[in-house]
């Protein structure tokens, strides 16, 4: 039931036309390193190592070949750490995704030749989300502290992993498993068609939106402006590809992935809610919502994502070693935070964190290709997440003082 | 001994906030040495704001302080501290984890945690407010009152000659306010220390102050030696005229058309282990039940049993003939709304914006194919939920953490006010808020009734409850012990039955346990 009538609705319309030129559109927050800051430093990156590279007379960073190659690197990271956070969006968090994934590959790995290749995924994934909904249940219905559950689990399940594989590497020997495989992970497919479209879809989106807003005087909203610029992006890469945009098929379960976890949490009730989950847990719940089943349900997805992400290692390795993915956790909660992702709950984007893999990964990149030495790597990585982190924070600061 | 001219000195100090919000007006006060100089107003009136500046959380943005004749211009706590201020806060921030005599000495700055020169100055301190504390229990085991004795202590401790204490006694149960006041008396009769103390509660006010300042809507209404006022005139100052507004909305209301068909709302044998003894309770259509009680009464229990917000509560509610089942999205679903006492922790999420807040237990009604919020229609609806609760916001985009208590109060009123909600669940909707949305607030509660809503609320102050209610149930000890027909009752009698002295004999069960902690 709506108690507003036509008569209200249109009232209200001038009334907001009113309120507009008192609230101009704030450039400087839309903008600001606060909301855009990620993609920013990604931007600088990218910039930077294509000088270098040009310089040096390299091969040129930015070709299309180098930049798929980076996006494909960073697709496992990738679906963890939208997954992730979807996690930390609701107030907890997960530090076992690395070791249920590895769990995943070795009940993957260790079955594929006797049950075949679909039914063996299968399993890896119960077992995975089965591990999830544990975590879950144990934060939740006992009442622990997300980050001690999940430090525990993740020293466990890696335990289960050399149990499970005695401690030596598993192999596929089947060749029908090995071909199936193979088709799963290594498959390239062409995706300039798929990038052309959702180019023109956000754009259209973003265009109607920024117009509607124009038109009832309202300032803009970040997400409009956002969507523009995403789809003017896509369209970019489209073009610079000349017709033929090959990439891997992780890349192409990621996007999808991405982007259904995205709309979820924009446009839908289910991700409304939770955001106030994170945001306040006892006014979701007094306010109707089952705060319990939206908090356990992101466990499930986190391991469930971590299964799926083991599940395309294993396929891409075709064998498993105890030790596989240790530490990509890590990585995963870095490109989460690197995104803007509130440790605290209530905010978070999966477009960001995405970038803030990307980041990640073309540091990586970047080092292969610069020949820098791994040895650098690690305090470079850390820097920049703890300069993230310094960003967002004082960003945060300078806005409570603004108002 | 005593001196004429004051320690701390405000000229037309102003406060205006980033967002527009004007708290203070141009404040004059005076505080002398030796005397207890009581602050009152109604919620929202700047008192806080005021204490704010006094003890340097906030700057002011206009006017002047002198302190001991010289003007001053506090950046921080540790500046006001330094100089002489100490300030108690209402929401007393002792380190839980911390013993009483950590506590007391937090702001010292010597090297070593245990020194036993802290020691020999602790037993000091105790002497000279004549209680004495265990130095080495850990304050998160403290009662409140225990708690709000160590902040005395801690203030002292810094050897402030101004202690502003923020409504010092609004938790406590009798015995410990008085321990709060002779050691208030003690400080400035015997130490010769200035106390700013602010309260609601007018009889201690009368009992204990010198003089009196009373704020409304950010200005000083009322300066005064207490000795030439009485309660009446205090009250007046206080509310101004908004009072009859209150009185007026109380004489504008029909009774409910009882005895129509099923009851509204049922409750059978509803109970909390070691919360709520078995209420059952009938209410009609149209019907405001007031619930009397001080806090720990087992209102707010009550409230959160019946809206299924409560894992361990037994009993069955029904809503309109149907028993509901224990959860609280049932309870939103068969129309229940509630408004919780806390209203940033437990009513609204601080991060969203008034709109986000609004449809949150109603999104189907602006969302398309049932799942799909639409923005554009949330945030018409915030524009209406401005305009109806005369919410002062400059749009629903701001986020309602930036609101003052009142505005944030009205969001999580106006919650409920969009879809098809029967039961209003009311827990102190009106606490920490100014008058002006007080009284819009009972206003709509009568409001609601009229349309044929059921509307529960839970209110400290009995006055409001006798405006607005039917029927009062009085609560004592987690049981309801009492109910009065609004007509047949008086504050005094509520006062005194929630209290635990039943003029009747009733109920009355002579544990003589205080509203507990």
């Amino acid at each position: 039931m709506t108690m507003a009538s036509d008569t209200q609705m249109t009232q209200t319309q001038s009334r907001a036309s009113q309120t507009a030129t008192a609230k101009p559109t704030n450039w400087k927050r839309i903008f600001g390193l606060r909301e855009m800051g990620v993609y920013y430093a990604l931007l600088l990156l990218i910039f930077v190592l294509t000088m270098i590279t040009t310089y040096l007379g390299q091969e040129n960073y930015l070709s299309i070949q180098n930049l798929t190659n980076v996006i494909y690197q960073s697709s496992l990271t990738s679906i963890m750490a939208v997954a992730m956070t979807v996690i930390l969006i609701t107030g907890n968090f997960d530090l076992s995704v690395a070791s249920v994934a590895a769990l995943a590959a070795a009940v993957l790995v260790g079955n594929a030749d006797a049950m075949g290749f679909w039914p063996a995924v299968a399993l890896a994934m119960t077992v995975a989300m089965a591990l999830g909904l544990l975590n879950g249940s144990i934060v939740q219905f006992v009442g622990i502290n997300a980050f001690i559950v999940t430090l525990g689990t993740m020293t466990a399940v890696r335990g289960l992993v050399l149990i499970y594989t005695d401690g030596r590497s598993l192999s596929v020997k089947d060749p029908g498993v090995i071909a199936q495989m193979k088709a799963f992970e290594s498959g390239k497919n062409d995706v300039f068609l798929l990038v052309v479209a959702a180019g023109i879809v956000c754009l259209a989106l973003g265009i109607g939106s920024v117009i509607k807003s124009r038109s009832s005087g309202k300032s803009l909203r970040p997400a409009a402006v956002g969507t523009v610029i995403g789809g003017v992006i896509l369209l970019l890469l489209a073009l610079a590809s000349g017709g033929e945009l090959v990439v891997r098929t992780p890349v192409v379960y990621m996007g999808i992935f991405t982007a259904v976890v995205w709309f979820v949490l924009s446009f839908t009730m289910v991700g409304r809610r939770i955001y106030a989950v994170g945001g306040n847990s006892e006014a979701a719940r007094l306010s109707g919502i089952n705060v319990l089943r939206y908090k356990l349900m992101a466990f499930v997805l986190c391991s469930g994502a971590a299964g799926f992400a083991g599940v395309l290692f294993a396929s891409r390795l075709r064998s498993i070693n105890p030790a596989g993915l240790t530490g990509a956790e890590l990585t995963v909660i870095a490109a989460a935070i690197l995104g803007g992702t509130s440790l605290f709950g209530g905010a978070g984007s999966v477009i960001k964190t995405l970038a803030g893999a990307l980041l990640l990964f073309s540091l990586t990149n970047g080092f292969n290709i610069l020949n820098l030495g791994a040895n650098w790597q690690g305090l470079i990585e850390g820097i920049v997440v703890v300069v993230a982190a310094a960003i967002y924070t004082v960003g945060n600061q300078g806005r409570a003082k603004g108002h | 001994m005593e001196k004429t001219s004051p320690i701390m000195t405000l000229r037309s100090v102003a406060k205006t906030f980033g967002n527009g919000t004007v708290a203070l007006r141009g404040v004059d006060l005076d505080i002398v040495q030796g005397k207890v100089h009581g602050l009152l107003g109604a919620n929202g009136a700047g008192k806080s704001t005021l204490i704010k500046i006094l003890s340097g959380a906030f700057k002011a943005s206009g006017g002047t302080i002198s302190w001991r004749g010289q003007p001053v211009s506090w950046d921080s706590p540790k500046a006001a501290n330094d100089m002489g201020v100490a300030t108690i806060h209402q929401h007393i921030p002792l380190v839980p984890t911390l013993s009483v005599l950590e506590n007391v000495f937090l702001g010292s700055t010597g090297a070593w945690r245990l020194a036993s020169v802290s020691r020999k100055r602790f037993d000091e301190l105790c002497e000279r407010v004549r209680y004495w504390p265990d130095p080495d229990a850990l304050a998160g085991d403290l009662s409140i009152g225990e708690r709000q004795m160590v902040s005395i202590l801690q203030a002292l401790g810094t050897g402030a000659d101004l202690i502003v204490m923020d409504e010092p006694t609004a938790s406590l149960a009798t015995d410990e306010r008085e321990l709060v006041y002779a050691t208030v008396r003690q400080l400035s009769k015997v130490e010769n220390k200035a106390i700013l103390f602010v309260s609601h509660f007018l009889d201690e006010v009368m009992a204990l102050t010198d003089q009196v300042t009373v704020l409304r809507d950010g200005e000083a209404v009322l300066r005064a030696e207490t000795s030439t006022l009485d309660e009446t005139r205090l009250a007046e100052a206080i509310v101004g005229k908004q009072i009859v507004e209150l009185e007026r909305a109380a004489e504008a209301r029909i009774g409910p058309s009882a005895a129509s068909g099923t009851p509204r709302l049922e409750l059978r044998g509803l109970s909390s282990p070691d919360k709520l003894m078995p209420v059952s309770l009938s209410v009609a259509k149209g019907e405001v039940i007031g619930v009397a009680g001080l806090l720990g009464s087992g209102r707010s229990e009550l409230i959160h049993a019946i809206f299924g917000a409560d894992k361990d509560a037994v009993g069955d509610v029904l809503l309109d003939g149907q028993t509901l089942a224990r959860s609280t999205a049932a309870s939103v679903r068969a129309g229940i709304g509630l408004v919780p006492e806390d209203r940033m922790g437990q009513g609204l999420v601080p991060e969203f914006e008034i709109w986000r807040n609004l449809t949150l237990p109603a999104l189907q009604g602006v969302s398309a194919f049932n799942m799909l919020p639409q923005p554009e229609r949330e945030r018409e609806r915030g524009e209406e939920a401005i305009r109806m609760l005369s919410i002062k916001a400059s749009s629903p985009d701001i986020l309602v953490r930036e609101l003052s208590g009142g505005n944030a109060q009205k969001v999580t009123i106006a919650k409920w006010m969009f879809s098809d909600v029967k039961l209003f669940l009311l827990d102190e909707p009106t606490a920490g808020i100014d008058i002006g949305a007080k009284t819009d607030i009972l206003r709509l509660i009568r409001k609601l009734a009229g349309e044929g809503k059921t509307v529960i609320i839970v209110s400290s102050e009995f006055e409001e409850l006798l405006a607005v209610a039917d029927r009062i149930l009085v609560m004592r000890d987690g049981k309801c012990i009492a109910e009065r027909n609004v007509h047949e009752t008086s504050e005094h009698e509520l006062l005194l039955l929630a209290g635990g002295q039943g003029p009747k004999g009733q109920a009355v069960n002579g544990s003589g346990k205080a509203a507990g902690h």
